[in-house]
């Protein structure tokens, strides 16, 4: 077991350093030039050659990336091109804002859909199945900001309920942007409970038809204990991986939704970023997005192993 | 050349967003009826009196993250400018010149020296009196190399900062290296507003200007509030203050507008979609800002086929100005025919070629171009960009003119396209003088010359006007210089749009033209 867990570590420091290789080249490759970018189209050719060069955007591109990759390395993602601050400071900032609407997101989603996914797999081809799955399958299709902008027009302009847009900027207090956090956070979770739901649903029908829930109830037991101590469990397993995916999903692909409430979150930095081609705050951005994507993969994993008997006991049996 | 730039640096996302925020809206609005007429966009915003008083909320486009409130840089945040700073003159609504800082203005004969008297009793928000050391040291700085201001480029051919004379606490005096009878003109560019003698260090943050609003709080890319200023010398503004929030897409600065977050969308010019799902709602309505901007399919001079003089003439008499506007414009605007003079300019000429395709396909015979086919790039940039190419194509093929519109990232299209395709789609603010207009874009050599046009003769006629005293001579001269840029030059302008602005139904007194809006007199109703 102690290999296994080493090996899936290993295996997810080598995605890092992959991805930072990655990071590094496709911001590279970003059409227009900082520069030009940063000091709007009225430069003169001259600052922008004094810029590229304080920039040391002269240096060729294998030099700043070990610049760049050490100090990541001791948390100095170097400083924003626009603003001047350090980029590590900015990014915590704003990515503290995302966590607020993160939370309440995997909240609402996580267990709204695990609680659906069952009823419909309970229930299944029946009434509630049919309008469970129906409606996971519309939220699956419809684009995040689809969702979003319909939300804002029933809850914010035609009953005036919640805030349409964010007015303050990333260094607002949680008290501020309480209010604001719903819409987004609803939003989020309407896309990202349909995949959930729809993986309980076929779990829980898996479990429910295997031999040992059979004799569960062959044994007198009531359907509510056979679910909640035998089917539950199990029927969870699958789900992680895909809880763990979304998890990660909504830290790096919020941008969208963040854009149409003006939420002074990560995915807002990083459209902004992009279009005024802050490189460090760029890649600091999306190194940061890989972390969470394999920490959640590896967390996931390593709790798949620790709740499921069969794995745990894979290193010892070879 | 902000000022194109100005309407914001939109998302990529914006496209499809406002559009989806439309169809919501329109199927929320009109509850489900569907098939209904869409409602008609209101010509112009409510009329009357404000009352005293309130806050009004204003969204607007950040500039970028590296705002500032210097008025001579080039991501100076717009807005902010004319609610704290006054300039030595502005533009009136008739098109003219009008006081603001400096009273009066005359030259002498030769239109080489220019005295201005400056206004008395004025006093910047700290509390110092404004004097003609400000003004001198507001054109030194804006000529610093180190403000890298864009307005520079138009100053520094003509000025020279260390001639500029000072009398008296009341008097500047500009001497010119060229003559230049349009020299005020030159000064009322958004960049020349006033700031205090040895600010150049701290302007940025602090705002302290003469204008009719004082700073309390500003964040770049942020939220932040200007206050009356009682002392304002032109009397005490309307409002009590004005908040400002930075919002930088465009469907969330209309979403915000809806629900009643906000009073006022600045630098937005609404799609027609979006347009008549803000006029139809209980909160807000629009207003226009008549022919607000002017586009321009620009023909790089310098690139095969329009090098060639027949082949940019054929391009224009190709197309029909009047058919862009039905199409693009939906009727909102007024067809520009080639000139980028607009006619609320006192120097704008009337004459044009009639649209023409079979001259427009004999000359291109001449020209060895006959089935002429061409790219023509647009982006989401502006809402208006593929609409336009689209109509052009399609008023184009009857000249055998083959058009393929392709659709590029707005997010890089003025550092990848723009003066570097040789056609493409672009805009400007109208409310240039027509000096600074020519001078900007159409002279041989200037840094927005998008069409890198180069004509000795155009020249000439500019360098003759600017020496001209005589106000009917000079007026003609420009008008042969719009002839000029109608014949010869290589940007095509089809049309000149209203912008239409989305506003709350409680603001009273809106008024705004070219880069003017007036701070004093906008209020708000039962705010």
């Amino acid at each position: 077991m102690l290999s296994f867990i080493t090996r899936r570590i290993a295996a997810a420091v080598g995605t890092l350093f992959l991805s930072s290789i990655l990071v590094f080249l496709a911001v590279q490759a970003l059409p227009g030039d900082v520069a030009t970018q940063i000091l709007g189209k009225d430069a003169t050719p001259d600052a922008v050659a004094a810029l590229r060069e304080k920039l040391k955007l002269d240096k060729p591109a294998w030099e700043r990336y070990v610049d760049w990759v050490g100090g990541a390395l001791h948390g100095d993602f170097g400083t924003s091109l626009v603003s001047g601050k350090a980029v590590g400071g900015e990014v915590s900032m704003y990515l503290g804002n995302s966590a607020l609407i993160a939370v309440i997101t995997v909240l609402f989603a996580v267990t709204g859909s695990i609680v659906l996914g069952i009823l419909a797999g309970l229930y299944r081809d029946r009434w509630p199945d049919h309008l469970i799955s129906t409606v996971s399958l519309v939220g699956m299709s419809v684009p995040e900001f689809v969702v979003a902008t319909v939300l804002v027009l029933c809850f914010s302009v035609a009953l005036p309920w919640f805030p349409a847009v964010v007015l303050y900027g990333p260094d607002a207090t949680v008290g501020q942007l309480l209010p604001a956090v719903w819409l987004p956070a609803l939003a989020l979770a309407v896309v990202m409970a349909a995949y959930i739901v729809r993986m309980a649903r076929t779990s829980v029908i898996d479990v429910m038809a295997t031999e040992y829930v059979t004799t569960a109830r062959l044994k007198g037991l009531s359907t509510w204990r056979v679910v909640t101590r035998h089917a539950l469990p199990s029927a969870l397993l699958p789900t992680l991986h895909v809880i763990a995916l979304n998890v990660a999903w909504l830290v790096g692909g919020v941008a969208v939704v963040e854009n149409v409430f003006n939420y002074p979150g990560i995915g807002k930095l990083m459209l902004s970023s992009v279009q005024n081609r802050d490189l460090p705050t760029i890649q600091a951005i999306a190194l940061i997005s890989a972390v969470v994507y394999v920490v959640c993969n590896l967390a996931a994993d390593l709790a798949t192993m620790a709740l499921n008997p069969r794995l745990r006991t894979r290193g010892r049996t070879r | 050349m902000s000022d194109i730039h100005h309407p914001g640096r939109r998302s990529v996302l914006t496209a499809g967003l406002a559009s989806a925020a439309a169809l919501g809206g329109s199927w929320l609005l009109t509850g489900c009826a569907g098939a209904e007429a869409a409602p008609v966009l209101p010509a112009a915003a409510a009329k009357g009196a404000p009352d005293r008083g309130g806050t009004l909320r204003i969204a607007r486009p950040p500039a970028s993250d590296a705002e500032t409130l210097d008025p001579a840089s080039s991501l100076s945040a717009y807005e902010y400018l004319g609610a704290l700073y006054n300039r030595l003159v502005r533009i009136g609504p008739d098109g003219d010149l009008a006081p603001d800082l400096a009273e009066s203005w005359e030259t002498d004969a030769k239109a080489r020296t220019w005295t201005f008297r400056l206004r008395k009793g004025v006093a910047f928000h700290n509390g110092r009196a404004f004097t003609s050391a400000d003004a001198a040291y507001t054109l030194r700085h804006i000529l610093d190399k180190a403000t890298a201001s864009p307005q520079a480029a138009v100053l520094a051919p003509l000025i020279d900062p260390a001639k500029l004379g000072t009398p008296d606490a009341h008097t500047l005096v500009v001497p010119l290296k060229t003559p230049n009878a349009e020299f005020p003109s030159l000064l009322t560019h958004y960049n020349c507003y006033v700031i205090p003698d040895g600010s150049a260090k701290s302007i940025g943050r602090t705002g302290i200007g003469t204008g009719p609003f004082k700073l309390e709080s500003f964040a770049p890319a942020g939220p932040g509030r200007v206050t009356a200023y009682a002392d304002h010398w032109a009397g005490r503004p309307v409002l009590d203050a004005i908040a400002f929030y930075s919002v930088a897409d465009m469907s969330a600065r209309s979403n915000a507008l809806l629900a009643g977050q906000v009073d006022l969308l600045s630098q937005t010019n609404l799609d027609f979609a979006t347009a008549r799902v803000v006029a139809a709602s209980d909160r807000a309505t629009i207003a226009r800002v008549k022919n607000a901007q002017w586009y321009v399919l620009p023909m790089l001079t310098t690139e095969k086929p329009f090098t060639d003089v027949r082949v940019r003439q054929a391009m224009k008499l190709a197309y029909d100005p009047e058919h862009v506007v039905k199409v693009a414009l939906q009727g909102a605007g007024t067809a520009g025919w080639d000139n980028p003079v607009p006619s609320s300019d006192p120097a704008h000429i009337t004459a044009h070629p009639k649209h023409d395709p079979e001259q427009a396909k004999y000359l291109l015979k001449q020209a060895g171009h006959e089935g002429l086919a061409m790219d023509l790039y647009t982006s989401s940039y502006d809402p208006l960009f593929t609409p336009m190419a689209l109509a052009y194509q399609d008023s184009a093929k009857r000249a055998g003119i083959r058009i393929k519109v392709k659709t590029a990232s707005a997010d890089s299209y003025y550092t990848q396209i723009w003066m570097k395709k040789p056609l493409m789609a672009t805009y400007w603010f109208t409310g240039r003088p027509v000096d600074q207009l020519f001078t900007q874009i159409f002279r041989s050599g200037s840094s927005y010359n998008e069409t890198a046009w180069s004509d000795k003769e155009f020249d000439a006629v500019l360098d003759r006007a600017r020496a001209e005293i005589d106000d009917t001579k000079r007026r003609e001269l420009y008008g042969e210089a719009q002839t000029l840029v109608i014949e010869k030059g290589g940007a095509m302008t089809p049309m000149f749009a209203d912008r239409l602005v989305g506003i709350s139904r409680k603001v009273r007194g809106y008024a705004e033209h070219g880069f003017e809006f007036d701070y004093l007199g906008i209020g708000l109703k039962g705010a």
